[in-house]
């Protein structure tokens, strides 16, 4: 029998990034917040210091920040005629665990998406006509566009201190950055990293190409840099541990060192650790939620925790695992097309290759995050025409180094021995000589592509697993088989010793090895209940007073990562909550 | 004469190098600027510290002795007493100066920075 708490304003479901803003914004307006986060707590002093944070071993490989899938995991299929089994280890995708979720193990990877994601059905209509986009290709307009997000995006960028260089500032092209971008209103607020060899020759090649490469932009902090909050961030020194490891000298922009930490200052907000949302409640007209019910994953007590509102700000695959196992809103059906909650899942596709220069040094243990120069030629650039090559959607292309670690990454030309004798000395010899060049591709929704709850498999609270459906679709092929193309003739041009070529990917999805973090949709935002599961400010068409923070509202997959407009969003939310929703507690656009 | 003078200053100049040269013209207004790269990690109050221990009253004091802080043993077994010098050659390359140290900083390479960061700290516990 759960154990009935006093009810609170705002429960908070998960603290990662999108919960560390809401929990940051709410509390400063006085309402009472409490956070519910399933893992433990981390800190920069405690957790991340030198030399126990450079523990490949123990983050990458057992996953030390990431979710634990002996409590809960999901089982995996390609299409609807396969049985799902459970992934019973991480491997494709690495949901964060702790407090500041992955916005402590992420690269720091900063992008803004524009109107070519938000309004993608409208755009391709207009120039491909209605009949260029398949007919299970179930992409659909966000509701938002990118002028309305763009001071959000500013916001975020100016909070978790990113470096780059402006590609357009309000419509003027700016020499060095990405002239495919849209336009902000100002630069970064920190200048680029230093670049190392790698994508200085990257960006060469490309430019020799007639591409358009910039410095990636990303929460790597070139130098050191007080936010508009006042958090203190040091400057990157480039040490090589970044992805999948909290940063040890304050210089990655992440949740547990800027917006929740200042939120733990406010008497009006409360964390509490180690607890497991099982449940999202509704009262009897099932139009609006009345709290949550968790249990201490130390002692395995239960508690109801009432609240006026409830935010779930979980990792994405997780926001929509409780919408399912709350019964909010209809399941998606994909037989009839019916139903949202699981509707739209999209994940990410790519293409790389590896060069090797006899006799260079490249360093590779050396880098940040955004230690490479990347290119936007066939992603944002509408002037690249798909139609000849029959896709939606591209694909960016970077050359550099992130987090090239002493024991996984071991480089060697094709056709080396896997083991022995003979690749120990060909590590040896390539080591220091290579460097990668890699396309990140966009994915599309697609009718077939969703989640629902497992029909066996049950986790260790004794609830159904969520259930993925997924498969790359010929659109995601054809579109692998240009980007292989252009990466390989990048790579040409660059004269290599020898190159493992890039090659498009053929066979079906599989959970291993690691591909991206990077899951999209499932409690997709749109522009009516029938077609999305929330509005446009992330708000349940359904019960009014719940809203779903994430990359989980993404209506499909660009190439770009993430992280950009989930942060902007969580603000972006936060300012709707703020001014509107709390002087008038009720749908924020009409249905 | 002139020569060996020349030759002298130049021996001068390595011996102090060496130990670590201070310079005394330090501008603290500009340290203060400098200091902002320590400040991440590092507080000037006493009881604040964070990634790195806190510097109050850094100087004269011995390395690795401040209360309630988790030193490496390397800082620990260095011996070194914090002086404008010491502290001169530490930040100048922190991992030449006390090798396997647990500070995650390069070091400021810069002499005039360095004597401008160690003014401002002069400065602050004057």
């Amino acid at each position: 029998m759960a154990t009935k708490l006093k009810e609170v304003d705002v429960v908070i479901v998960g603290l990662g990034w999108t919960g560390g803003i809401l929990a940051k914004e709410l509390s400063e307006t006085g309402l009472k917040v409490v956070a519910l986060e399933r893992g433990g707590m981390r800190s920069t002093a405690s957790d991340f210091a030198v030399p126990s944070v450079r523990d490949e071993l123990r983050y990458v490989h057992r996953h030390d920040l990431m979710q634990n899938t002996q409590k809960d995991t999901l089982t995996i299929r390609n299409n609807p005629s396969q049985e799902a089994l459970p992934m019973r280890r991480l491997g494709s995708f690495l949901p964060g665990e702790v407090v500041g979720g992955s916005g402590v193990h992420w690269s720091g990877h900063t992008w803004r998406w524009t109107d070519n994601e938000f309004k993608v059905r409208t755009l391709y209509e207009e120039r491909y006509g209605k009949n260029y986009i398949p007919a299970d290709m179930t992409i659909q307009d966000w509701g938002i566009t990118y002028a309305e997000l763009e001071p959000y995006y500013d916001k975020f960028e100016y909070v978790a201190a990113v470096s780059g260089k402006a590609g357009n500032i309000r419509g003027q092209i700016q020499p060095g950055g990405n002239p495919f971008e849209a336009p902000r209103a100002r630069d970064y607020p920190l200048p680029p990293l230093t670049p190392v060899l790698a994508n200085e020759m990257f960006k060469t090649a490309a430019q020799n190409n007639g591409y358009h490469p910039f410095p990636r932009p990303s929460a790597n902090a070139s130098r050191a840099y007080t936010n508009p909050d006042g958090a203190r961030f040091g400057a990157c020194q480039y040490c090589g541990y970044c992805q999948r490891f909290g940063c040890e000298a304050n210089a990655k922009g992440s949740p547990h060192m800027t917006v929740i930490p200042i939120a733990m200052r406010s008497p009006n907000f409360e964390l509490r650790t180690n607890t497991w949302v099982t449940k999202v409640l509704k009262d009897t007209s099932g139009k609006r939620v009345t709290g949550v019910t968790y249990t201490n994953v130390l002692n395995g007590e239960e508690f109801e925790q009432p609240a006026a509102m409830v935010l779930l700000t979980a990792y994405a695959i997780n926001n929509v695992h409780l919408m399912l196992l709350s019964g909010i809103g209809q399941p998606y059906d994909p037989v009839s097309q019916k139903g949202v909650i699981g509707k739209n899942y999209c994940y990410q596709t790519g293409a790389g290759a590896t060069l090797f220069f006899e006799g260079r040094n490249f360093n590779p243990f050396m880098s940040a995050g955004g230690s490479s120069s990347t290119m936007d030629d066939y992603h944002a650039n509408w002037n690249f025409d798909r139609s000849q090559h029959g896709f939606v959607g591209g694909y960016v292309v970077g050359g550099g180094f992130n987090t090239a670690l002493p024991i996984g990454y071991r480089p060697v030309p094709r056709g080396t021995p896997a083991w022995g004798t003979a690749w120990k000395a060909a590590t040896a010899k390539w080591y220091q000589t290579a460097m990668n060049i890699g396309a990140s591709g966009s994915v599309m929704a697609n009718r077939y592509n969703y989640y629902d709850l497992d029909p066996t498999y049950r986790n260790a609270f004794g609830l159904p697993l969520m259930r993925m459906t997924f498969d790359y679709k010929d659109n995601e092929h054809k579109m692998g088989r240009h980007a292989a193309q252009v990466v390989n003739d990048i790579a040409k041009s660059m004269n290599p010793t020898s190159f493992n070529p890039a090659t498009a990917r053929t066979e079906p999805w599989t959970v291993v090895p690691y591909q991206s973090t990077h899951n999209t949709g499932g409690t997709i935002m749109g522009t009516q209940p029938n077609n999305s599961a929330l509005n446009k400010y992330l708000q349940s068409w359904d019960c009014h007073n719940l809203f779903v923070v994430g990359a989980n509202v993404f209506a499909h997959n660009a190439a770009y990562n993430p992280t950009g407009p989930v942060g902007a969003l969580a603000y972006w939310t936060a300012d709707a909550i703020k001014n509107r929703y709390l002087k008038n507690p009720a749908p924020l656009v009409s249905a | 004469m002139t020569r060996n003078l020349t030759a002298l200053a130049a021996a001068l100049t390595m011996t102090v190098l060496a130990v670590g040269a201070a310079r005394a013209d330090g501008d603290p207004k500009r340290g203060a600027k400098v200091f902002e790269e320590c400040r991440a990690c590092h507080s000037l109050e006493r009881g604040a510290n964070g990634v790195g221990p806190d510097l109050h009253g850094v100087f004269g004091r011995r390395a690795g002795e401040a209360a309630d802080f988790r030193y490496s043993p390397a800082l620990k077994r260095s011996g070194i007493t914090w002086t404008p010098q010491t502290l001169d050659a530490y930040v100048a390359d922190p991992q030449k100066a006390i090798p396997a140290n647990r500070m995650p900083y390069s070091g400021i390479p810069d002499a005039r920075d360095r004597a401008d960061l160690i003014a401002y700290m002069q400065q602050v516990f004057k």
